[in-house]
């Protein structure tokens, strides 16, 4: 078994897995904590905590491990916390045609809001909404990633949804 | 419910925009299409994996450092603690194992029923204290009092009661022993009892009684009761100056008894007081010695009948 499967005890094993993975758990723990920082500390702790345990961790197991950690590392530090969402710069408007200021304006006052209806998200509903769009992710790769059942992350999408009409739709009236 | 499995089929890109609009043409979908574009362009941390992984690294190296110069301070603080937790267990244990002291305590107006080690029966009095030694008991029966109680005393070894105005010592026997400020009685219902007062030992038949008031010895006659009348929530008292019976009032009624200019609380009350109701057992102490009495909340007066 050691032959097949790369040893993560190995530094150049552990090195291709850490920068394999890096990226998406870095932005999975970030949907979770809306915090850079304290997303990129609680990713550094889990990936120490593999190396730390490296023997005993599987390899074809290692990412879920690596989300796990993640999640659990995250429960455990002070639950709410100010969650900090930004847009990428330069983002482009939904209708490219219609330039108007008003338009414009309109436009970004709704980002606003959506900010802040998505930041108002429990934990849960966020970091399934943001892995749904941002990284493109079906329902049935969401759920394998936190190690629920679809089903689960099929209500948690669904609860996110209406909050994001529900306040989306009280607030532009 | 279709409505929202569709909407979750449509942001899972099973349905198309223009599907689900066709689906449900009455239905406004601008703002979730628009928080749905919109937030896939929320901005995610920006990382450089190499620097990262090389942060990680130093991390784990100071970390290990680290952990190697703590373990001493670590250990040591351990072993304090288990230190700690040893002596708190030996200290709960000797409580638990070897502090034996038994003690029960009744308030004003409360009377209560114990049963010692050997099966003798205490009936505790308003506002008294009774503790013993539960390990030494079948050595010596032994008690402190403060207060009233009365004993049905199973046979067997000497048992003695210690007050802080006198002991009492009897083998099997019913008696009662009352301790109060300066006054001090004891009366035998069945058997023998030994009274110690001040070096002095009088043995008493039932139906005798010892009576210390202020220091003097008292004569008192004989009774023919069974049991002390408090027993069945009743005070009675035989030639006992109105102080005593004021205190014992107090005590039965949780109530503060002042007394007017002109009454003479040293005189002496024959009779007896209901535990049952304030009012009957005021005027059951008040009327016989021609006094009368005003009740304020919990404050009563007494006075001389006719003075007011």
């Amino acid at each position: 078994m050691a032959n097949k499967h790369p040893n993560l005890c190995e530094e150049e094993h552990f090195n291709a897995f850490y920068l394999e993975h890096i990226k998406a758990v870095n932005n999975f723990a970030f949907y979770k904590s809306g915090d850079k920082s304290v997303a990129l500390d609680l990713v550094q702790d889990a990936f120490s905590k593999i190396w730390e345990n490296c023997s005993s961790v599987d390899y074809t197991k290692a990412k879920t491990y690596l989300f796990t950690t993640v999640n659990n590392l995250f429960l455990n530090i002070v639950r709410h916390q100010k969650v900090v969402l930004t847009y990428a710069k330069a983002s482009p408007y939904l209708d490219k045609t219609n330039q108007t200021p008003e338009y414009l304006l309109e436009e970004e006052e709704f980002k606003n809001k959506l900010q802040a209806v998505i930041a108002d998200l429990s934990e849960e509903q966020r970091e399934v909404f943001l892995l749904n769009r941002i990284e493109d992710k079906k329902y049935r790769e969401i759920a394998e990633l936190l190690g629920v059942s679809q089903k689960t992350v099929e209500k948690r999408m669904s609860a996110a949804l209406k909050i994001l009409r529900e306040k989306l739709n009280n607030k532009t009236i | 419910m279709n409505k929202d499995n569709d909407i979750l089929k449509w942001f899972n890109g099973e349905i198309s925009t223009e599907e689900i609009k066709t689906m449900y043409p009455n239905e406004d979908f601008s703002a979730l299409e628009k928080a749905g574009f919109y937030s896939k362009q929320i901005e995610t941390p920006h990382i450089d994996a190499k620097k990262a992984l090389a942060d990680f690294k130093t991390r784990s190296l100071n970390k290990t450092k680290k952990e190697t110069s703590k373990v001493v301070p670590l250990n040591y603080k351990m072993l304090l603690r288990v230190a700690a937790i040893v002596v708190l267990m030996l200290t709960c244990s000797y409580f638990i194992f070897f502090n034996t002291e038994a003690s029960y305590k009744t308030g004003v107006a409360e009377t209560t029923t114990l049963n010692l080690p050997d099966d003798s029966e205490v009936v505790l009095n308003a506002k008294s204290q009774l503790t013993y030694n539960k390990k030494e008991w079948d050595n010596q029966r032994l008690l402190t009092l403060d207060g009233e109680a009365y004993f049905k005393v199973t046979k067997g070894k000497k048992f003695t009661v210690n007050t802080d105005a006198g002991s009492v010592e009897v083998l099997g026997t019913q008696f009662n022993v009352k301790e109060r400020r300066n006054f001090f009685e004891v009366k035998c219902y069945e058997g023998s009892v030994a009274v110690t007062y001040n070096n002095e030992t009088t043995v008493l038949a039932p139906g005798k009684t010892v009576r210390v008031v202020s220091g003097k010895m008292i004569k008192i006659d004989d009774f023919t009761s069974q049991n002390p009348s408090w027993i069945n929530e009743e005070s009675s008292f035989n030639n006992v100056p109105l102080w005593q019976v004021i205190e014992d009032l107090q005590l039965q009624y949780n109530i503060k008894i002042k007394v007017a200019n002109g009454v003479d609380t040293s005189q002496l009350f024959s009779g007896s007081f209901t535990h049952k109701d304030k009012n009957i057992a005021l005027k059951a102490v008040t009327i016989p010695l021609k006094l009368s009495y005003k009740i304020n909340g919990n404050d009563v007066e007494f006075y001389n009948y006719g003075a007011n």
